[in-house]
């Protein structure tokens, strides 16, 4: 008997509409909230955006325009004019508060679960890998995250430091199943909804990180990267049982 | 040491919650069981004739029990004649419609769901009695993070399949949830293997298994016949 897969109403669902504009918006914006580009760093020209993107002018000039709009970039004319990223986007509480709402306990702990597993072999990989430039790289993010004074600061410094912690360790895909991690969590993490984070103790496990990675101790790096992940996490699961359920202490009646 | 208030009054308000929710079951398995009877009429192995209404039923105990995803019947081999479904499955659709999920039943395929020896099948079929399987990655099946609740039934005293239906974790969470919060310390439910069904902090997390040993931790057996469940708590 040639039985369907109950996996048919899934492949052959129909497929969104993706509003190629939007799209751009939610890509540069991600790539800034990252760290991935910097604050006060140039675009690249329009027509060589709208070649890369694969979109016509019409659309990415709605896509800057709406990007202008929320004061995420600038355009200055003349010669060393250009789009410029001039502020960090700043994450909708709002749309934070929905995240806890909407996302479960079970599968914010299988968002760590995957991520320790990424991190366990990004960081043993790192050990291995690693030369003294990136170690110094290394200590320089994850004091950034301790410079860093608002919280929008600090989701993208402590992202970066991830993501670079996959590239010194030389795998493509590692790095981006890392953007991807950050990208889903960081900035629930950093958000002081209702608690704020500690950006001190934060660094002090990076910190802590590098020195493993430096003296190449990759069961300690590990023992350290499964540590850190396992308290982002149970932050994450506070802050969501905290927002969706309020302790109710019964008075015993 | 004796349990709380708090302590006793979330584990009276789970134990309510799932019988409630084993009742259902037993119900549907036994509606399933007189449909098929009256549908056999003389026929000893269930055809395709057979089958007919347990859609409507199905269907019925899905609109009534909005916790569950999905709900349906698995029956054994033996019960079955050649050819005919094995499987009369429906769930419930992310827009909120009810469909018929269908499985790959084909013995030696990649995606053979080999449903006879999932435990929520093969505990019912020998014990007799209601089985609740899970937490697990229903993989190849509903393909999500469930929970099982399966009661056996009988066409003519001879054991035919189970009746049963899955909850998504994420959907209990906040069904049962504020119950567990009413209890100060860290608490969880959870199954007859010692897993976590769903905790109140990040102490118990869904899935892990609770190592047996530690002196302040207590347990109290929930009233929930055969599902061997109990609630779990640290003073």
């Amino acid at each position: 008997m040639a039985s369907p897969t109950s996996f048919e109403p899934q492949i052959y669902r129909p497929l969104p509409e993706i509003e190629r504009a939007d799209a751009i918006v939610d890509r540069i914006t991600t790539a800034i909230a990252l760290g991935l580009l910097k604050v006060g760093e140039r675009l690249p020209p329009e027509a060589a955006l709208s070649d890369m993107f694969g979109v016509g002018g019409a659309t990415l000039r709605e896509a800057l325009g709406e990007l202008r709009e929320r004061g995420v970039v600038e355009t200055r004319r003349g010669r060393s004019g250009g789009t410029f990223v001039v502020n960090q986007p700043r994450p909708q509480p709002t749309t934070i508060r929905d995240w806890f709402l909407s996302t479960s306990v079970s599968e914010i702990r299988d968002i760590g679960d995957e991520h320790s597993a990424i991190s366990a072999t990004t960081v043993r990989l790192a050990c291995e890998r690693a030369e003294a430039h990136d170690v110094d790289r290394l200590q320089e993010l994850a004091r950034a995250l301790v410079l860093a004074t608002t919280p929008e600061e600090r989701a993208p410094a402590d992202s970066r430091f991830h993501i670079e912690l996959a590239v010194s360790a030389q795998s493509p895909r590692l790095t981006d199943a890392e953007i991807r991690l950050q990208e889903e969590t960081v900035q629930q993490l950093w958000t002081p909804l209702p608690v704020p984070f500690d950006p001190e103790s934060a660094t002090a496990e990076h910190l802590e990180l590098v020195r493993a990675v430096a003296q190449d101790q990759p069961e300690k790096a590990q023992k350290l990267v499964l540590e850190h992940i396992r308290r982002n996490i149970f932050h994450l699961i506070d802050a969501k049982l905290t927002l969706g359920y309020a302790q109710s202490v019964h008075d015993g009646q | 040491m004796n349990p709380t208030t708090e302590v006793v009054h979330a584990a009276n308000a789970l134990t309510s919650w799932i019988n409630g929710v084993s009742t259902e079951i037993e119900k549907l398995s036994r509606n399933v069981a007189t449909r098929l009877e009256k549908n056999l009429v003389d026929k000893s192995k269930v055809d395709k004739t057979a089958l007919v209404g347990l859609d409507a039923l199905t269907r019925e105990f899905l609109t009534r029990n909005t916790f569950a995803v999905g709900a349906g019947a698995f029956f054994a081999t033996d019960a079955v004649e050649e050819g005919s479904r094995t499987v009369e499955w429906w769930s419930r659709q992310e827009s909120g419609a009810i469909g018929r999920l269908d499985f790959d039943l084909t013995p030696g395929s990649q995606r053979y769901y080999d449903y006879e020896k999932l435990p929520f099948f093969s505990t019912a079929a020998t014990t007799g009695k209601q089985t609740l399987w899970g937490p697990y990655v229903d993989y190849l099946g509903f393909e999500e993070y469930v929970l099982t609740f399966a009661a056996p039934f009988s066409v003519r005293g001879t054991f035919a399949g189970v009746a049963g239906c899955d909850i998504r974790i994420k959907d209990l969470e906040p069904l049962i949830m504020p119950n567990l919060r009413g209890i100060a310390s860290d608490a969880a439910l959870v199954n007859a293997s010692n897993r976590v069904i769903l905790g109140n902090s990040g102490l118990y997390l869904v899935g892990e298994r609770i190592k047996p040993g530690s002196p302040d931790l207590h347990r109290m057996t929930l009233d929930v016949p055969h599902l061997g469940l109990s609630l779990i708590y640290t003073t």
